[in-house]
């Protein structure tokens, strides 16, 4: 254990004592900050315009009793059924749908308050006031239910557009372009770059174990990986809010302890499984270029299996197992407020056997002469 | 004499690459090391002379456990190269250009992580590395990175360091490759004085004058097999040691030098 400790110890003095690896670690939580405000600030001006005081919503409605007059409250549209009425809403080119029952006039007023279904999309601001009105109109007159059936979705919105939904797709991405390009940056020059510059024979006649080698460099890599990981997800968290063009800020998100805890130990696990994978494969190749050939084919791979998250729904947990794809969908549970802990725990699990499974094997790589002292 | 260094029928081969490849000549592998055999001494300088490609550097980092025989074995101080790499590890120094320290290190910083490594007490550590710093006038430079220093400086720091945990078997390949006269000396001198000491070097080398300088005795590879093994005095009691390398390479290679 001495020994990995005097490698670790070797590793950061060699890192902290190099101006463009600090650099390295910083720079990139600043920049993505300072690209993505601008580019929300961009989008923002882009935007949808602000309602005008004017602004008279559209409304498709169905059933509406006698003696309820909506005349300058709504412009009334007309539609053959009321698919097509919420296709348009989806679409925000009608602005909301009310639907008062057919039994609407006997219960009127009676002891079994009829219920309106009002259907509106809260992205689009004109449908979100047309629905805010519609509201204000049935509550005054308090003789019935609205949007009472939990079953039934009203809110027409595009569910990409919700803020948990952009957090657990964005976030996953995000975090796993910046974990892959932070490990990039950092193995092969550990590993390959000691073999280029002769220091890895060096260091091989000396007698500590292969393992013990092997386990410094995971250790210390994986620590510069995640500062330079957490730099540029706290770049990511401070930019949201201007990204997002105030969809939500950071009060908004209100995730607990637990929360915390697994996106932190997820994190972990996966920086070290992508500083394992690409450990592994810098030991194979003979100088740095040749190692980030071999790197990077795989770290558009694992970029896009960060991707998928979005668009994969299993409702198995063993799917958590299979390596980075498994870590993005529980990141992304996490991100929604919908994890389960038994999948974040077999992902984090899954990812800490791989990069042990990882690690021995490099330890066998290392003493394998053809792979550490090709040239 | 205390036999510290024993090689017994070491054998090395390589797959030759596509450019050198001739399959009605070797098919495809070329033979580094044949059937070496030799032995070397408690306190003495033992010379490993030959042309390049004789198989020198491939015998000296099979001794220093860098890569396996494929047949044979040979043991210092009584530890297999094959089977206890770790004990043998220990108990060697090897010093030779292929190896190279980090240049964004001082040489003081090297100093102390190879010591470490080696499992050398600080106090220990810290003595030695005053003694060896300024015998080799290294205390003027010993707080800058190696990037930062000459050629000859860097090859001093690279001898301190590898002789750190004052080994008894130590392994030179080239020890004065690109260094001034003067630090050439140093050097020469430093080699007298651990013999003295009661180590046991290897020296490889081309340089005929530092044989006859310092080795006690000489083994003349040529092709990956030994042409001859004795001492100097006899190697070079009809002819001068150039003669006698020359004589024995036309005569085991047949081409005329």
């Amino acid at each position: 254990m001495k020994n990995v400790l005097t490698i670790i110890k070797k590793e950061f003095v060699r890192f902290f004592t190099d101006r463009r690896m600090v650099l390295m670690i910083f720079l990139p939580g600043i920049l993505i900050y300072a690209i993505y405000s601008l580019m929300g600030n961009f989008m923002s001006e882009m935007g949808q315009p602000d309602i005008d005081k004017d602004y008279v919503p559209t409304a498709y409605i169905i059933g509406l009793p006698e003696g309820l007059s909506v005349e300058g409250v709504f412009k009334i549209k007309s539609y053959e059924n009321s698919e097509a009425a919420k296709t348009d809403i989806y679409d925000s080119k009608l602005d909301i749908m009310v639907v008062f029952p057919a039994d609407f006039k006997e219960n009127y007023a009676g002891e079994t308050k009829p219920e309106v279904k009002v259907y509106y999309n809260s992205a689009s601001a004109q449908s979100a006031f047309g629905y805010s009105v519609a509201i204000a109109l049935l509550n005054e007159l308090n003789a019935f239910k609205i949007n009472s059936d939990v079953s039934e979705k009203f809110d027409l919105v595009n569910s990409e557009s919700l803020a948990a939904d952009i957090l657990s797709m964005i976030i996953p991405m995000l975090m796993f372009s910046l974990l892959a390009s932070s490990c990039m940056a950092v193995a092969p020059e550990s590993i390959a770059g000691e073999k280029e510059r002769g220091t890895m024979a060096t260091l091989l006649i000396t007698p500590v174990k292969r393992a013990e080698i092997v386990l410094g460099k995971i250790i210390s890599l994986s620590c510069f990986a995640m500062l330079s990981g957490f730099s540029s997800f706290i770049g990511v968290i401070l930019s949201l809010p201007k990204l997002s063009g105030g969809v939500f800020n950071l009060s908004s998100m209100s995730y607990g302890v637990g929360d915390y805890f697994m996106l932190f130990g997820l994190i972990i696990s996966i920086v070290l499984a992508m500083i394992s994978v690409f450990s592994v494969l810098s030991t194979l190749a003979k100088n740095v270029k040749e190692a980030s050939m071999f790197i990077t084919p795989l770290m558009i791979v694992i970029i896009v299996l960060g991707m998928c998250t979005t668009f994969i729904k299993s409702s198995s947990v063993a799917i958590h197992l299979i390596p980075f794809l498994g870590s993005g969908l529980a990141m992304s549970g996490i991100l929604s407020a919908a994890a389960s802990p038994v999948g974040v725990a077999l992902a984090i699990i899954s990812n800490l056997v791989f990069t042990a499974a990882l690690t021995v094997l490099m330890a066998f790589m290392f003493k394998n002469e053809n792979i550490m002292l090709k040239k | 004499m205390e036999e510290i260094l024993k090689v017994d029928n070491l054998t090395k081969s390589f797959k030759q690459s596509k450019k050198l490849f001739k399959p009605e000549k070797n098919g495809g592998v070329k033979v580094a090391v044949n059937n070496l055999s030799f032995s070397a001494y408690k306190g003495e300088i033992f010379g490993l002379l030959g042309p390049n490609g004789a198989g020198k550097t491939t015998t000296l980092r099979m001794l220093a456990t860098l890569i396996k025989p494929d047949s044979g074995n040979a043991t210092i101080n009584g530890k297999s190269i094959v089977s206890d790499k770790e004990a043998v590890r220990r108990s060697i120094g090897f010093l030779t250009s292929e190896l190279k320290l980090d240049e964004t290190f001082t040489p003081e910083y090297l100093f102390n992580f190879f010591a470490d490594l080696y499992g050398v007490e600080t106090n220990v550590r810290n003595a030695r590395k005053t003694q060896l710093f300024s015998k080799f006038g290294i205390n003027e430079f010993a707080g800058q990175k190696l990037g930062n220093l000459s050629t000859g400086m860097k090859q001093k720091v690279s001898l301190v360091v590898s002789i750190a945990h004052d080994p008894e078997f130590i392994i030179f390949d080239e020890p004065t490759n690109g260094l001034d006269v003067l630090t050439g000396k140093v050097v020469t001198d430093f080699l007298q004085e651990l013999r003295a000491e009661g180590k046991t070097i290897i020296l490889s080398t081309h340089i005929f004058s530092l044989v006859e300088k310092l080795c006690d005795r000489v083994g003349i590879l040529i092709d990956g097999k030994l042409a001859a093994i004795d001492s100097l005095k006899n190697l070079t009691q009809e002819k001068n040691l150039e003669d006698t390398f020359f004589g024995l390479y036309e005569s085991v290679t047949g081409e005329k030098v």
